[in-house]
């Protein structure tokens, strides 16, 4: 009996050991404080020849885990950097995009965030304001010797309040995809302009032979990243040159033609994708429910994968009054201020190196590098037709409250589109609470 | 026995450490950083530095109308599924209880839906129920009854619907688990006697039945209560509150809040606010249920 009861005891205490014991391990944080100590170490032991331990660096993106660009992360570019660099070894974990950004705000409140990660360029105003990005053109001092090989355009999105946070890593737009057959049939040549599409859109739906609805366009949702293209080409704009009012350009006339015109489409049944019960937007394209859509380069892998046969055509966005104006996409990377700075700093500046660029390039990554940009690799891929429509591309407005102005947008437009709302009625409350958002 | 002498009560106080410690570092902290959270200002501009705010993130929830939209529809989740579990997780309990064979393969069965993954259920209704869906199919090409497809999930009852027919399939295995338990445990004689006494089987389910099962109806009705306001993943896969905000449910509108705009003291008062209602609701129906206990 007194044996059981001792018995029982020192299992309990075990157990309470084993179970603090690991609640005291914070990883992501311990690289850290290594790396402050681990510099000099280095140096020192060379000389005597012993084998140091290499200090870990936590690195956080969104590359799919099944894709090739995950592939070639880890097999080509995180060995060779380990190789170049053996005083450090990197840990790539890889998220969800929604899933990554929701962690980054998790982790920056619980202060386990990473060394360094790769991050969509509509979160670094929103991180910069947290509080928890490095202005790096003022603590690294190569800073302009190696931003000036990347693009300027995609650096932009790494700038806030004139300094920069981030680097640019790659960059994408949307373009217009196609259905080739049903655009052949109907005898309409690919649209070049907003007027030209809008006529094909309207000769596009219907129902096909199996007496199933089609629509002539389609977009996912109604967020700004869908619906920008749209307000852009046609001369409206969401806020001011400055980021800083939104009334007068959210609810200005163009921006209200743009969403009318819309909200027309929708309600003749031209046009949908963004309600719950909607087939989803890859399948409603390879099976000609959906005629025509912008999407960004990966639709191209995801198409090849999903429906093989299906036969599409991509051309640029069409042009509004204002021209061919779409959405700018992309990622920046960029180092947190709780991490190891300097080996992030040595890991941002391999990933924008002329090397690991051409290589990102090679499966689908639109890179920012100058040098990568004019290689073969780029001018030959799938990925060329988005080259030109970069160049025109504008991005959504780096403020810190985006994500929160994103859902009033989508909130408001689906009330117009969906519900037929008053376009400048409703509009005009949005920019009064835009303007609200941008004076936070 | 000598169970109170210091020797054994240090004993059991080093036996019952491991739980407690686990329960106050889970559970306690969790929620009393959160309370402590829900009076700071803790959004994307003050992450590191917060200010405290007193009732200000209360008063902001409570003013919310999403928050009334998301509160009012997790009620009626909560009032549709709660008695739609119970009513028929008693119904096949009481039938699986009346067979003599087969009763460990019923139970299989019903219990099923309980293990499956809460986000591909979600995904599979969401199926059935598109508007280009099977349900739609079966309705306007196969039997006819509809000229166009009906859109399901694009209203705010309508999806909200989906997820409670969900939720009260999902749930039924559990009730039926626990209240064919409690069944097992009444006395058969009580039944014989009945029988005696000439009591039909309406009878003896109003009169023996139910009575001798109310602490397991009450168990069941505060647990599946809490579950329902628990409400998430079926709505977060099915609709997303899409559209407007208008199927939000109060732990979607949280999770919106804190992880999307990183408002974190905001979610944190939205959760204390549902807590608060929880325990609210919990000592009603005990209240409710020894009200009838005093009155049988």
């Amino acid at each position: 009996m007194k044996y059981t009861k001792k018995l029982a005891l020192l299992l309990t205490a075990a157990l309470l050991l084993v179970a603090f014991a690991g609640c005291s391990e914070k990883a992501p944080s311990s690289s850290s404080q290594q790396a402050e100590t681990q510099p000099e170490q280095s140096e020192e032991s060379a000389e005597v020849a012993e084998v140091v331990e290499p200090v870990t660096l936590n690195f956080w993106h969104h590359y799919s885990a099944q894709s090739a660009e995950n592939e070639t992360l880890m097999n080509v570019l995180i060995p060779k950097f380990e190789e170049e660099h053996p005083e450090y070894k990197i840990n790539a974990v890889s998220h969800e995009w929604a899933d990554l950004h929701d962690k980054i705000l998790i982790s920056a409140s619980s202060q386990t965030l990473p060394d360094v990660a790769r991050l969509d360029i509509a979160w670094v105003p929103e991180f910069q304001k947290m509080n928890i990005l490095v202005p790096l053109d003022q603590e690294m001092a190569d800073f302009a010797e190696v931003s000036a090989n990347l693009l300027p355009s995609a650096m932009s999105t790494g700038m806030v309040k004139g300094n920069y946070y981030a680097m640019a890593l790659n960059t994408n737009t949307k373009i217009l995809f196609y259905n080739e057959q049903a655009l052949a049939d109907a005898g309409i040549a690919v649209p070049k302009t907003m007027d030209e599409m809008l006529a094909a859109i309207a000769a596009l739906s219907g129902t096909n032979e199996n007496g199933q609805q089609v629509w002539g366009l389609n977009e996912p949702a109604l967020a700004g990243w869908n619906i920008t293209p749209y307000i852009w080409s046609n001369g409206g704009n969401i806020t001011n040159e400055d980021y800083t009012v939104a009334t007068g350009y959210l609810n200005g006339p163009e921006t209200v033609a743009a969403i009318k015109t819309l909200a027309d489409l929708y309600a003749a049944g031209q046009f949908t994708g963004f309600n719950s019960g909607d087939i989803p937007m890859t399948d409603g394209f390879g099976t000609g429910r959906y005629m025509m859509l912008l999407e960004g380069p990966w639709k191209t892998a995801e198409l090849a994968g999903a429906y093989p046969d299906f036969k599409y055509g991509t051309s640029e966005m069409p042009a509004g009054s204002a021209g061919s104006i779409s959405v700018l996409g992309g990622e920046d990377i960029a180092m947190f201020n709780t991490g190891n700075k300097e080996g992030a700093w040595e890991f941002m500046k391999f990933m924008t190196s002329d090397f690991a660029q051409e290589e990102m390039a090679k499966c689908g990554q639109i890179p920012v590098n100058k040098t990568a940009l004019e290689s073969d690799t780029v001018k030959n891929a799938a990925y060329a037709p988005f080259l030109e429509a970069i160049t025109t591309a504008k991005a959504r407005p780096p403020v810190a409250s985006w994500s929160e102005i994103d859902g009033e947008l989508t909130a408001a437009v689906t009330d117009i589109i969906v519900n037929g709302a008053d376009v400048q009625a409703t509009l005009d409350e949005l920019a009064a609470k835009v303007d609200e958002l941008l004076a936070k | 026995m000598e169970l109170r002498s210091k020797r054994n009560r240090i004993q059991i106080g080093l036996l019952l450490l491991p739980g407690v410690a686990a329960f106050a570092i889970f559970t306690i902290y969790p929620i009393l950083k959160l309370l402590y959270m829900s009076f700071l200002q803790w959004d994307l501009g003050s992450m590191f530095e917060h200010s405290f705010i007193g009732f200000q993130n209360y008063a902001r929830v409570l003013s919310d109308e999403t928050f009334h939209i998301a509160f009012v529809n997790t009620l009626v989740y909560t009032l549709v599924t709660v008695p739609g579990q119970m009513v028929l997780g008693l119904l096949a309990a009481v039938l699986i209880n009346s067979i003599p064979r087969f009763r460990v393969t019923f139970r299989v069965i019903y219990y099923l839906p309980v293990i499956t993954s809460w986000v591909i259920v979600s995904l599979i209704f969401r199926y059935i129920f598109n508007t280009e869906g099977m349900l739609n199919y079966l309705l306007t090409n196969v039997l006819q009854l509809s000229e166009a497809n009906i859109r399901w999930l694009d209203t705010r009852w309508g999806g909200l619907s989906v997820a409670m027919m969900l939720g009260i399939w999902k749930g039924v295995g559990w009730n039926l688990v626990v209240f064919l338990a409690a069944l097992q445990s009444v006395p058969q004689e009580l039944y014989e006697s009945a029988a005696i006494d000439g009591c039909g089987s309406f009878s003896k389910f109003f009169y023996i039945t139910l009575p001798s099962i109310k602490s397991t109806i009450l168990f069941a009705l505060v647990m599946l209560t809490i579950g329902g306001f628990n409400v998430f993943t079926s709505i977060k896969m099915i609709t997303d509150g899409k559209p407007m905000h208008q199927t939000e449910v109060v732990l979607t509108w949280m999770y919106n809040k804190a992880f999307t705009t990183g408002d974190f003291g905001y979610a944190a008062a939205l959760s204390f606010i549902v807590a608060v209602t929880l325990v609210f609701l919990a000592i009603l129906q005990f209240k409710a249920m020894k009200k009838n206990n005093d009155a049988s």
